[in-house]
């Protein structure tokens, strides 16, 4: 704290004059660099995918990426603690468009979070950093898989091609380096660029006195996105068949004459509804909802 | 000219596979596991007939050309898929079309294998929530890529070992008994199912009772225009001009009411 000889350290000077042993105050975080933006960035590109989950999907990644970040911008453990955990929370995106994007645009708002708790100021809350994430992370994703998985690596692979069908083995090392070397700049700039974006967002949005509209905003884009998502990416249907003096019942062509979607639907408001009842029980509901899902498959009922 | 497989040479691929697989070597594995090519040119390199090999690895790629992940789930392993069937050609002196039906299949057995590991490490990265809470950073490291890099390698080398070894007649049994098995079918319910989980924990953290009818119109807007294949991309902007409109209107009411 001695590094820092601003406004924060009178108003340090004053907490500690008052009450010593009650003693709350947060420390200055350290600046952020380009280096620790590329830390990040490195983290997150090599995490990628190794920890993919179903039930977060790659959040556990792109937490690994701001480790070294958090740790600069949060001395304080309690703090350290809420951001690691917050960052564990489902997460899926693309790898450069979208994770190097999001990297840059987190850091600046965890930055603009962590000097206004040291500065004791109203931080911009952990719900706006949330669903600033997750309503961005879907956008994002569909244009990264568009162009660096289904454009980008194909013409890579297809200009090589010729030297793999002759026996080359250069036709196959260079898409991929051509690949690699070129996600992984481009990558590195959205970083920096989402940064700088987020650093500007974050000044307009603690001034303006707009975080209640905003956080509205976000809110209702994050619920917007899980509901695509749900639509998308849950797979439930029924495979029950059961006859009535001779007629065979489908379960499944029932159930979508009268409500199209039905199943995915219960399975996503049992889990919220267990939440809303119980508290973010996250493990036990991960084991409830895998036993349903064994039990009711294994006699194919889904 | 004769070539043989080793149990040597056999248990490299297999490693090398569970390093495609674990995605260990970071983001750019991407193209090595949507690509039969690297993995083509490693059992070459291993086998030491890198000429045939890649001939045999070119074909197998244009099968699949432009293929691709959406949310990360790919109908077929590629890299699986050539791991076997490139070493199998060789042995056999087979002709590359002959390597491309024994790849297709094992392609797609791999990626139930692919999405086995997801199943796996769902359970055993829960130790992260504790280093997290404790705000320990080393074990947060380890949890997270030491603990998934484990479960590739334990899931992978044996299987892919022991498929080289004992050969493709097995291969192609174990394929037509499991394909349409129950494992499978319990293993495509649940991960099917489990995404709901993922997204019912970001609608509670988001914890807006009073706006879950957006959840509402986005999850049937989604259902009824499936067959239009809306891109994502579209989505969003429907999502941002409702947010946008909802913000203004409820803060001109605001204005009003004051």
């Amino acid at each position: 704290m001695s590094d820092n000889p601003t406004a924060a350290s009178k108003k340090d000077e004053i907490q500690s004059e008052t009450g010593e042993t009650t003693d709350h105050r947060i420390p200055q975080p350290d600046p952020i660099t380009n280096k620790d933006l590329m830390k990040s960035w490195f983290g997150w590109w090599w995490a990628n995918e190794i920890p993919h989950t179903f039930d977060r999907m790659l959040a556990p990644s792109f937490c690994f990426g701001l480790i070294p970040t958090l740790q600069k911008l949060y001395k304080d453990k309690d703090e350290l603690a809420k951001a690691f955990q917050r960052h564990l929370l489902f997460f899926n995106t693309q790898a450069t468009w979208g994770g190097g994007t999001l990297t840059g645009v987190t850091i600046s708002l965890e930055e603009a979070r962590a000097k206004a708790l040291a500065n004791g100021q109203e931080p911009i809350s952990e719900d706006m950093i949330n669903n600033t994430k997750v309503g961005l992370m879907g956008p994002l994703a569909g244009i990264g898989d568009s162009i660096d998985s289904g454009t980008i690596q194909y013409i890579f692979i297809a200009m090589f091609l010729p030297f793999a069908k002759q026996g080359n083995f250069l036709g196959a090392l260079l898409p991929f380096l051509c690949f690699a070397i070129a996600t992984f700049t481009y990558g590195y700039y959205f970083t920096k660029m989402g940064y700088s974006l987020g650093r500007s967002a974050a000044k307009e949005i603690m001034t303006g006195g707009r975080m209640a509209g905003i956080i509205d905003g976000l809110g209702i884009l994050g619920l917007y996105m899980m509901g695509i998502l749900a639509g998308q990416y849950i797979t439930i249907r029924s495979y029950l068949k059961f006859s009535i003096s001779g007629k065979v019942f489908n379960l499944n062509s029932i159930l979508n004459e009268i409500l199209p979607g039905l199943l995915p639907l219960v399975a996503v408001l049992l889990v919220y509804w267990y939440f809303q009842r119980q508290g973010l029980k996250i493990t036990r509901a991960l084991l409830y909802l895998t036993g349903a899902l064994i039990v009711l498959s294994i006699f194919y009922i889904i | 000219m004769q070539v043989t497989l080793s149990i040597w040479q056999a248990l490299l691929i297999a490693i090398w596979v569970a390093l495609v697989e674990s995605r260990i070597l970071g983001f750019a594995t991407l193209m090595m596991r949507f690509s039969p090519l690297m993995t083509g040119m490693m059992v070459g390199f291993i086998m030491g007939d890198i000429k045939q090999a890649m001939i045999v690895t070119a074909a197998i790629q244009l099968v699949y050309m432009g293929f691709v992940a959406p949310g990360g789930a790919l109908p077929a392993e590629p890299a699986i898929g050539a791991a076997i069937a490139v070493p199998v050609a060789l042995i056999g002196h087979m002709s590359p079309h002959a390597a491309i039906a024994i790849a297709v299949p094992v392609a797609l057995l791999g990626s139930y294998l692919y999405q086995f590991r997801f199943f796996l490490n769902t359970f055993a990265l829960k130790p992260m929530d504790k280093y997290a809470r404790e705000g320990n950073a080393h074990g947060l490291r380890f949890s997270i890529i030491g603990i998934p890099a484990l479960i590739s390698f334990v899931l992978f080398i044996p299987l892919i070992f022991i498929a080289l070894y004992f050969g493709a007649p097995v291969i192609s049994m174990v394929i037509t008994n499991f394909a349409h098995g129950t494992v499978i079918h319990v293993l495509n319910s649940v991960g099917g199912g489990l995404a709901a989980l993922g997204i019912a924990i970001i609608m509670q953290v988001i914890g807006k009772q009073r706006l879950l009818p957006f959840f509402f119109l986005a999850y049937f807007m989604s259902v009824a225009f499936a067959a239009l294949k809306i891109n994502m991309t579209i989505y969003a902007i429907f999502g941002v001009i409702i947010a946008i409109i909802y913000v203004s209107l409820s803060q001109k009411n605001a204005k009003v009411n004051n």
